[in-house]
């Protein structure tokens, strides 16, 4: 008997670039992954703008932004040269669950001309990254480096446009530091863990040393290390285990952007449309949330997701925090571990995010004497996740429910 | 002295941008299907998905979007510190980046979004000139 997703999605069409093997004029790999992309979309009449998947060995989300794409399905498995049969693998997954229609699978390598381009145009990095990039060509050269250089831009343009400033972001960092003070596995959960660590006042946020205007150092995340691992499992296994189990009640991505020069909105993220494919999938909206996990790598990017999440009024995410609800004893914890401000923040924190909520979910927030203190474990039941990656430009939402 | 900051390579893509650049010229892409111009440069027209795509030269006016003051910075940049990045709204549509001039970086309440600006070029290498805005 055929499984269940068997025949649950066809291919339609199939294409190449214009010109293939030792092309005259040396292609880069860009130019080859669009040249396909045209001919296929052309060859099926599919327009390129019905794709609402996007599958390749690492570089979805360049291919997407060139496309001028915001794609709800992004996966970038690149392990080998049997990566393109298991993007298609992948692909009859999210079109059976319903996530996508169409789902673009595409490649482009320029083996022979990289040659002749001296790796260039390659879409490998080197060093600082593809000297032939056509975004990073444009952004590089003006001595932009690292997330604070680029987030910041956002922080400016939101206190522009909402007439918020600098210190109410300020309030993020420090509610976010009190939950690190009931953790003692964080970084800044005292002078104990680390000499600037333990409490802190708007005030010392705004006096600490200027990273990127209007960004202080105590508006950025810690840089550390992590591990981390989640198991997800069937119902049938999940309800035998002796581990409670955290429901994903409902799942969502989506990306604006891949280099902030395409960023169209500086003060919103693609969180709005990534929450709302969860939100629907889980039957469930920001109303219904007892506590959130927002990515916080800046001050600035965990007040703008909450605006996105609908947890807040546009321009007022900060609000949660200034007003103490996302504080311990709030009526929306919001970063229970500490956060990456005062946590833990090993470059992607997405999955400090996964562990936390897992925790305080299944109620053991405060169990093994390492994953908190007292006042820690919250009452919550329910939990929306949001991860943001890049500079701030694509984002992936769950929505979490306990038993 | 030599310019001891980071010069982009122009590429196949890129290059009618930097020759307009070495001119003193703003060059734009623009798509001649759906009219619309685009920054940075594409293989293809991100909004209607035409490849017939001409460059053009541009009014080299805009405006401020938003902006920054850099005070760490790496390679040749870190000699410049504190330094005010922006992104332009340019005329014909679309963004650019660059490093602000005509600007002071230690009072950046005195910079204003939606100031007018002005792009110039500065010789990076004899191939190479970048652009970089002014307010005026």
């Amino acid at each position: 008997m055929p499984g269940e997703l068997s025949r649950a999605a066809a291919i339609v069409g199939a294409a190449e670039a214009n010109e293939i093997g030792y092309p005259e004029t040396p292609k880069t790999s860009l130019q080859l992954h669009i040249e396909a992309i045209k001919n296929v979309s052309d060859q099926t009449g599919i327009p390129i703008s019905a794709i609402d998947g996007i599958f390749s060995a690492g570089w979805s989300s360049q291919i997407a932004e060139h496309l001028g794409l915001h794609p709800r399905y992004i996966d970038t498995t690149s392990v080998g040269g049997c990566s393109f049969e298991m993007h298609v693998h992948h692909a009859l997954a999210a079109i059976h669950a319903g996530i996508i229609d169409i789902a673009l699978v595409t490649h482009g390598e320029s083996g022979w001309s990289a040659r002749a381009n001296q790796g260039r145009g390659t879409g490998r990095p080197r060093g600082m990254g593809d000297p032939w990039d056509p975004g990073s060509q444009f952004s590089g050269p003006y001595g932009i480096s690292g997330a604070p250089s680029n987030y910041s831009h956002a922080m400016t343009r939101h206190n522009h446009r909402f007439g918020t400033t600098p210190e109410d972001f300020a309030h993020i960092a420090v509610v976010t530091r009190q939950w690190a003070t009931l953790n003692p596995r964080a970084i800044m959960h005292s002078r104990e863990t680390h000499p600037q660590g333990g409490p802190i006042t708007v005030e010392d946020v705004q006096t600490s040393r200027l990273v990127s205007w209007p960004l202080t150092l105590l508006h950025c995340c810690l840089v550390t290390d992590y591990g981390g691992a989640v198991l997800v499992t069937k119902p049938e296994i999940a309800r035998s285990v002796k581990t409670k189990p955290v429901w994903i009640a409902g799942a969502g991505e989506n990306m604006s952007h891949s280099n902030m020069l395409e960023m169209g909105d500086f003060t919103a993220t693609s969180a709005a449309a990534s929450s709302a494919s969860a939100y629907k999938m889980a039957g469930m909206g920001p109303e219904d949330m007892e506590m959130a996990m927002i990515y916080d790598s800046f001050t600035v990017t965990a007040g703008i997701t909450a605006e996105m999440l609908g947890l807040a009024p546009r321009g007022e995410g900060f609000r949660l925090w200034k007003d103490g609800h996302a504080a311990p004893g709030g009526r929306l914890p919001i970063n229970t571990n500490g956060g990456g401000l005062s946590f833990n923040h090993s470059g992607m924190y997405g999955m400090q995010l996964l562990v936390e909520a897992y925790r305080q979910l299944s109620g053991t927030a405060e169990d093994g004497g390492y994953s908190g203190l007292p006042g820690k474990q919250t009452k919550a039941r329910s939990c929306v996740v949001n991860g943001t990656g890049g500079s701030l430009s694509t984002t992936g939402t769950l929505v979490l429910v306990s038993d | 002295m030599a310019y001891n900051k980071p010069i982009p390579e122009p590429d196949p893509l890129s290059r009618p941008f930097w020759d307009g650049a070495k001119a003193g010229k703003l060059m734009l892409p623009r798509c001649t299907d759906c009219n619309r111009v685009h920054w940075y440069p594409r293989w293809i027209c991100p909004f209607c998905h035409s490849r017939n795509i001409e460059w053009f030269e541009g009014s080299g006016e805009g405006r401020i979007h938003t902006f920054a003051v850099q005070h760490r910075a790496f390679g040749g940049w870190a000699d410049e510190v504190p330094f005010v990045t922006a992104y332009i709204d340019i005329n014909e549509g679309d963004r650019m980046f660059t490093v602000l001039r005509g600007v002071d970086p230690n009072k950046p309440e005195t910079i204003q979004i939606g100031a007018r600006v002005r792009v110039e070029f500065e010789p990076a290498s004899e191939d190479v000139h970048i652009p970089f805005w002014r307010v005026i």
